[in-house]
C-alpha cells in the first residue's frame, strides 16, 4: 500500500497538471502568431528600442549600481543596528541592568517592524530630512531601509543568541572572561555562524524591498525600468527585463549562502 | 589556612509561578590548599548548586564566600578576577565548538593579558600534553570523543594557573568506557596537589582521592569526614541509605 504522506503522489499530478498548461499556452502562442518571422522582428526592434538605442541599457546597469549601493549600505547599518539592538535585550534578560535601554529596542522593534517600510521611507525623506534638501536621497534611503532591516535583524540575531547552550556562556564566564567578553568572543561568533542564511536572507529581502526607492525620486533598478518605459512608451519589455535581473541576482546570492553555509560548518561533524 | 571558607551559605530559586524552592540552607565549610574534597549525595540534594555557587555563576541568596581572605559575596568584589584562580569543570564540558582546542585553551589566558599568545601557546602544548592529548591540539571539538571533550575541559581550566578547581560531576555525561580516562587525568592531578572541588558519583575514585567527604542531603551538610568514616562507617541513618543503594551495585 502507498504512504499517504507520500511526496510523489502529489508532485506527479502537479507535474502532469504543469505540461498541460505549458503546452496550452504554447498552443496559444502559436495561434496567435507568436512565432512568425514578423513577430520576431518586431521584439527584436522594441527590444533595440529600449535598451539598445541611446545606450538606454546604461539606465539599468546605473539603476542597479544604486539598488545595489542602497541595499549594501542598509545591511550594513541594518546588522550593526541589529547587533546592538539584540546584545541589548539579551544582556537585559540576562541580568544586566540596562532597562532603560531594553524598553528603547523593545519599543524600535515594535515600530519599525509594525509599520510599512514605504511609509518610513516617505516619512524619512519628507518629514525628518525635508530641509536637507542637498544630501543625496540616496543616503536617506540607506538610513530609511537600514533602520528598518535593523528591526528584523535584531529578532534573527536574538533567535541565534538565545539558541547557544547557556553553558557556553557559564563556561566562558568560570574561566574569568567578563559578560561583554564571554559575548564577544565565545556566543556571538557560534550565534552568527548560525544565523549566516537568515541574514542573507535578509540581505535579499532588502534587495527587493529597495525597489520603492523610486518613490522619494531615486533611479534604482524599478525606477531606471520605468524611466525607459516613459522614454519608449513600451510595457512590458523594460519591467521584464528589470524583473529578470532582479531574479538573476537573488539566484546568484541564494547560490552564495548555501556555499558560505557549508563553509562555515567546516569542523562540525 | 583556607582557602576557601564557606559561612552558612543558602540559595533560594524562585520558580516561575512565584513559589520559593530552598535548594541551600545553611552549609558551612571550608577546604585548605592542596586538599581535595569530594561532594556526595542524592540528585536534588544541591550539591551541584553548592558548587556552583563557590565561583558565583549562580548567585547565592545569602551566607558569606571567603576566597583567599576576600569576601567574594560582597559588592565589591571583581568576581571576574576571583574566577581566573576558580576554575570550573562542567558536566557536559561547554567546549567552544566554534574554536580549535587549541583556541579552546588559550582564549582566556591571552584575552586577559595573563600570557603572550605564545606562552600561552607554550602552556598549551603542555597541558594537553599531560593530559594525553598533545596531537588534538588542531583538532575541532565536535571531532573529539567525549572523555576527551572532557580533558580538554580540564586542560583549558588549567590554562588559567588556577588555585582552585571545581569538578561539577566530570564523567556523569560520559560513556562509561571513557569514565577511566577522565578520572586518570584527575588522579594525576590530584597527585600533583592540585586544590579541589569534586560533585560526583563515582564512589569508589572519591574514596580514592578525596581528603574528606561532604555528604549533602536536603540542602545541609549532613555528614562530613574522612572517606574512611563516610564510606566505611557512616553515622547518619540518611548517608547508609544513600551508600547502601549506590554502593550495592
Amino acid at each position: 500500500m502507498r504512504d499517504k504522506f507520500s511526496r510523489h503522489d502529489g508532485a506527479g499530478r502537479g507535474d502532469v497538471i504543469l505540461w498541460i498548461f505549458g503546452l496550452a499556452l504554447l498552443y496559444l502562442l502559436w495561434n496567435s502568431g507568436f512565432f512568425t518571422a514578423a513577430a520576431w522582428q518586431d521584439f527584436n526592434r522594441r527590444f533595440y528600442q529600449n535598451f539598445v538605442k541611446d545606450k538606454r541599457y546604461m539606465m539599468l546597469v546605473d539603476g542597479l549600481k544604486s539598488t545595489i549601493f542602497m541595499t549594501s549600505g542598509a545591511t550594513l547599518i541594518g546588522v550593526a543596528v541589529g547587533l546592538i539592538l539584540s546584545v541589548i535585550r539579551v544582556a537585559y534578560k540576562g541580568g544586566v541592568p540596562i532597562p532603560l535601554l531594553n524598553k528603547f529596542a523593545e519599543f524600535y522593534i515594535t515600530v519599525l517592524r509594525g509599520t510599512p517600510a514605504m511609509v518610513q521611507l516617505l516619512i524619512w525623506n519628507f518629514t525628518i530630512f525635508a530641509s536637507a534638501r542637498d544630501l543625496n536621497t540616496q543616503y536617506i534611503a540607506i538610513l530609511a531601509f537600514g533602520l528598518n532591516s535593523g528591526a528584523y535583524v535584531a529578532e534573527i540575531f536574538r533567535g541565534g543568541i538565545e539558541s547557544i547552550d547557556p553553558g557556553q556562556m557559564e563556561a566562558a564566564r568560570s574561566l574569568g572572561l567578563s559578560y561583554g567578553q564571554s559575548m564577544r568572543y565565545v556566543i556571538l561568533p557560534q550565534a552568527l555562524r548560525n544565523v549566516v542564511p537568515m541574514l542573507f536572507n535578509e540581505f535579499i529581502a532588502l534587495l527587493k524591498e529597495t525597489s520603492i526607492a523610486g518613490y522619494i525620486g531615486i533611479d534604482d533598478l524599478t525606477r531606471a525600468g520605468q524611466n525607459i518605459q516613459a522614454l519608449t512608451l513600451e510595457h512590458s519589455q523594460p519591467l521584464v527585463m528589470v524583473a529578470i535581473i532582479y531574479l538573476v541576482i537573488v539566484l546568484f546570492l541564494t547560490r552564495l549562502v548555501r556555499k558560505l553555509e557549508e563553509w562555515l560548518s567546516r569542523g562540525r561533524r | 589556612m583556607a582557602i576557601i571558607e564557606v559561612k552558612d551559605l543558602h540559595k533560594t530559586f524562585i520558580r516561575q509561578d512565584g513559589t520559593k524552592l530552598e535548594v541551600l540552607r545553611g552549609i558551612s565549610t571550608e577546604i585548605n590548599k592542596g586538599e581535595k574534597i569530594s561532594v556526595i549525595g542524592p540528585s536534588g540534594s544541591g550539591k551541584s548548586t553548592f558548587l556552583r555557587c563557590l565561583n558565583r555563576i549562580e548567585e547565592p541568596t545569602s551566607g558569606v564566600i571567603n576566597f583567599k581572605g576576600e569576601d567574594i559575596t560582597s559588592p565589591k568584589c571583581d568576581i571576574n578576577l576571583v574566577r581566573r584562580k576558580m576554575c570550573m569543570v562542567f558536566q557536559h564540558f561547554y567546549l567552544y565548538p566554534h574554536l580549535t582546542v587549541r583556541k579552546n585553551l588559550t582564549l582566556s589566558p591571552v584575552l586577559l593579558k595573563l600570557m603572550t599568545p605564545d606562552e600561552a601557546d607554550a602552556k598549551a602544548r603542555e597541558l594537553l600534553a599531560r593530559v594525553g592529548l598533545a596531537d588534538k591540539i588542531d583538532e575541532w571539538p565536535d571531532r573529539l570523543s567525549g572523555g576527551q571533550k572532557q580533558r580538554v575541559a580540564i586542560a583549558r581550566a588549567l590554562a588559567m594557573n588556577p588555585d582552585v578547581l571545581l569538578f561539577d560531576e566530570p564523567t556523569s555525561a560520559l560513556d562509561p568506557e571513557m569514565i577511566g580516562e577522565v578520572l586518570d587525568v584527575m588522579k594525576e592531578l590530584a597527585d600533583s596537589g592540585m586544590t579541589m572541588y569534586l560533585v560526583t558519583h563515582e564512589m569508589g575514585f572519591a574514596h580514592k582521592i578525596s581528603d574528606r567527604v561532604l555528604f549533602i542531603d536536603k540542602g545541609v551538610i549532613s555528614e562530613e569526614g574522612t572517606p574512611d568514616e563516610v564510606f566505611d562507617d557512616p553515622k547518619q541513618p540518611r548517608t547508609k541509605e544513600f551508600l547502601s543503594k549506590v554502593l550495592r551495585r
